[in-house]
């Protein structure tokens, strides 16, 4: 599976890892991931331990993700970059609006 | 599908009257039987006594399945099948062949010339009904598939024409700036529009130049709808002197409103000055801009903002860098496409490569297409179709005089008139609003000097960065000679502004008709109290080495300029010509 969800037992907590390519693809799964949401105020987890690469409809992804969770008072932390990923996420500044770890 | 009348023959109603089937046999009572049973079954039949009449009968009554018997005089049953199939072209008409033959070789044939199945004597009515029924839903299904493929076919050519018509308009949009000027180099896939990227380049009002770099999320339609409000931004603020801060804010503010959340666009805009000696970039989302320097050292310029249209206008940071540059350096500004462009491994060029590349070269000339090469030779072969966009401007001071070559001849100036105006400027509005581009505009609209609309902007940012910078701010222009003190100044320029609590600076703008055209006068003093305003006055006397441009660049253009009182008291005058010259004969 590319796309897993998981959920802490209070649900609070959404984790979704990817794995593979993050892109496009992805699309689909990624907006169904928290489009169906019904924590208002849950924290996000994207974990990309296992992603090989991100493209800009992935950043794409992520801002509506942010945007869902609250805009600016979204919880949104983005883990276990591989570096090729964190230069993307560098590049486009997005540790702006994300906490990337 | 209008264009379809010529396939009647292949796009025969699916549904609609009864199969009809042509049956090819020689012998008379065969002939019969078949046709008995057929008609009870509710078919149309047509019959054939030899291979001929078979082909001839095809053609004028076009029946949906044929019959086939095997041996039959003029002509046998396999040649007939294989003109009929020939005739049929690629719409699908099932050959049933009708044989007392078992031997495999013969049965080998009949599926060579293309028959589609076999029934064997005697008759039976059950098969021969099943056979030509499945044969039937075999060929219905056909047809309904060659429909669709027909209309996709159709589609695709109209999308293709569509996207070329829509490539060439939005290229004019796009494409209409300075691109072209010879201290520009540039690589744009000619389907960059449909990748989302876009490159601009104008002159600015004063003789400098803004440029842009940027790539919208996505493909397609989608990606290329953005690139039009953001040329038309681009290049309508650059005429009216608007700095990119202001440009960039302007196209954030537009794409906040017709983007969706998940697409934006990541975009590097750059400013060089009229002397090219200082370079202002804001960055956001764009890989490092590179600046090769003349002694091949290579200085990056990261990207320090989130893309545009990402966030509102109120959380947008304006921050610039200001970088000093000289005559022969080069600035790159590529796509990531351009870095994640892989070899054959997958690898990815990669910007150290990229880096290596520009300070590996001794010829400044070659670099552009060595970098290109170097590219071509990592992954292999370079196609019109990749995602790269590149983009390399020289830094040439003698540019800026050339004289802008875009300005539409539908400006005319208008008749001289007599008017005056006043503009007072305290800290408080000094903080919040860059005076320039209105006072450019209402100039441009009271009298239409369009033509002289870089040499009157030159002059009156000479004139009032002189007064705001040296006057009210007491900024010592000798800082700005070492590229350290250069940013030092411009840090120590926004504390000032920022702190400033009193003064102000007087701008007055007086045009009267003369003989051939008309004078302008621009009368600017500030009020730079508590100081010593001749202190400030002398490094103006050698303004060329702080401003690049200056005292020098002012008397070049005016036809009078004076200074007087401490200093901060100076009058220009501007002649032009209703010819459009400046210097038309007295």
């Amino acid at each position: 599976m590319p796309l897993t969800i998981q959920r802490s037992d209070d649900g609070r907590v959404v984790t979704i890892t990817i794995s593979g390519r993050f892109d496009f693809d992805l699309h689909q799964e990624f907006r169904q991931a928290f489009e169906h949401a019904e924590e208002e105020d849950a924290r996000y987890v994207i974990d990309l331990a296992e992603a090989e690469y991100m493209d800009s409809s992935a950043l794409g992804m992520l801002l509506l993700l942010r945007e869902r969770a609250g805009g600016d008072r979204a919880d949104i932390s983005i883990v276990n970059c591989s570096p090729a990923i964190n230069k993307i996420l560098t590049i486009s500044n997005f540790h702006k609006l994300f906490k990337v770890a | 599908m209008a264009d379809d009348s010529a396939q009647t023959l292949t796009t025969k109603p699916v549904t609609g009257g009864s199969t009809r089937v042509l049956i090819a046999d020689d012998d008379h009572v065969n002939r019969l039987i078949l046709k008995a049973i057929l008609v009870k079954e509710g078919y149309a039949v047509e019959v054939a006594e030899n291979g001929r009449e078979a082909v001839v009968k095809f053609a004028s009554w076009q029946p949906d399945l044929v019959l086939m018997d095997i041996m039959m005089p003029v002509l046998d049953g396999y040649e007939a099948t294989r003109q009929i199939k020939e005739q049929a072209g690629d719409s699908f008409v099932p050959v049933i062949f009708l044989t007392a033959l078992s031997d495999e070789a013969a049965l080998a044939r009949c599926v060579a010339v293309g028959g589609d199945d076999f029934l064997t004597k005697p008759y039976s009515r059950v098969i021969l009904k099943a056979k030509i029924d499945a044969l039937e839903r075999v060929r219905r299904l056909h047809v309904t598939m060659r429909q669709q493929r027909d209309e996709l076919a159709g589609h695709q050519r109209r999308l293709l024409q569509e996207h070329q018509v829509a490539e060439k308009v939005l290229a004019k949009i796009v494409h209409s700036g300075s691109l072209d000027a010879p201290q520009i180099k540039y690589m744009l896939s000619p389907m960059a529009i449909f990748n989302g990227d876009m490159m601009l380049a104008a002159r600015k009002p004063s003789g400098g130049l803004h440029a842009l770099l940027g790539d919208f999320t996505g493909h397609g339609l989608s990606a290329a709808i953005g690139t039009v409000p953001v040329a038309d931004i681009f290049y309508g603020m650059t005429d009216k002197g608007f700095s990119i801060g202001d440009i960039l804010a302007t196209i954030n503010d537009k794409l906040r409103v017709i983007l969706p959340t998940d697409v934006f666009f990541a975009a590097v805009l750059l400013e060089l000055d009229a002397t090219h000696s200082k370079l202002t970039i804001w960055n956001g989302g764009i890989p490092d801009v590179l600046i090769r320097r003349t002694d091949g050292q290579v200085d990056a310029l990261p990207s320090d903002h989130l893309p545009l249209g990402v966030i509102e206008n109120d959380q947008l940071d304006r921050g610039v860098r200001v970088v000093e540059v000289e005559a022969g350096d080069r600035i790159f500004a590529f796509s990531d496409g351009f870095i994640e462009a892989r070899d054959a491994s997958g690898q990815m060029f990669g910007l150290e490569r990229l880096t290596a590349a520009l300070a590996g070269e001794s010829d400044a000339d070659v670099l552009f297409d060595g970098l290109l090469r170097t590219l071509g030779d990592f992954v292999g072969s370079l196609s019109l179709g990749d995602d790269l966009s590149l983009i390399e401007i020289t830094c040439d001071p003698n540019w800026a005089t050339a004289r802008s070559t875009g300005v539409p001849r539908a400006f005319r100036p208008r008749a001289p008139m007599r008017w005056s105006l006043a503009i007072e400027l305290i800290p408080e509005t000094l903080r919040s609003v860059d005076p320039l581009p209105l006072v450019m505009h209402l100039l441009m609209d009271l009298q239409g000097l369009q033509e002289h609309r870089e040499q009157l902007y030159a002059v009156l940012m000479e004139l009032f960065s002189n007064a705001l910078d040296h006057g009210l701010l007491r900024l010592d222009s000798s800082m700005k000679q070492t590229p350290d003190g250069f940013v030092r100044y411009y840090e120590l320029r926004k504390q000032r502004l920022a702190e400033l609590d009193h003064g102000r600076v007087l701008l007055e703008i007086e045009h009267s008709p003369d003989r051939v055209g008309g004078l302008l006068r621009f009368t600017v003093e500030d009020d730079g109290s508590g100081f010593d305003h001749a202190r400030v006055f002398a490094p103006l006397q050698d303004n060329v080495s702080f401003f690049g441009r200056g005292i020098p660049l002012l008397k070049s253009i005016c036809d009078r300029l004076e200074y007087s009182g401490s200093g901060n008291h100076v009058e220009a005058v501007y002649r032009w010509g209703r010819d459009g010259a400046t210097d038309a004969p007295d």
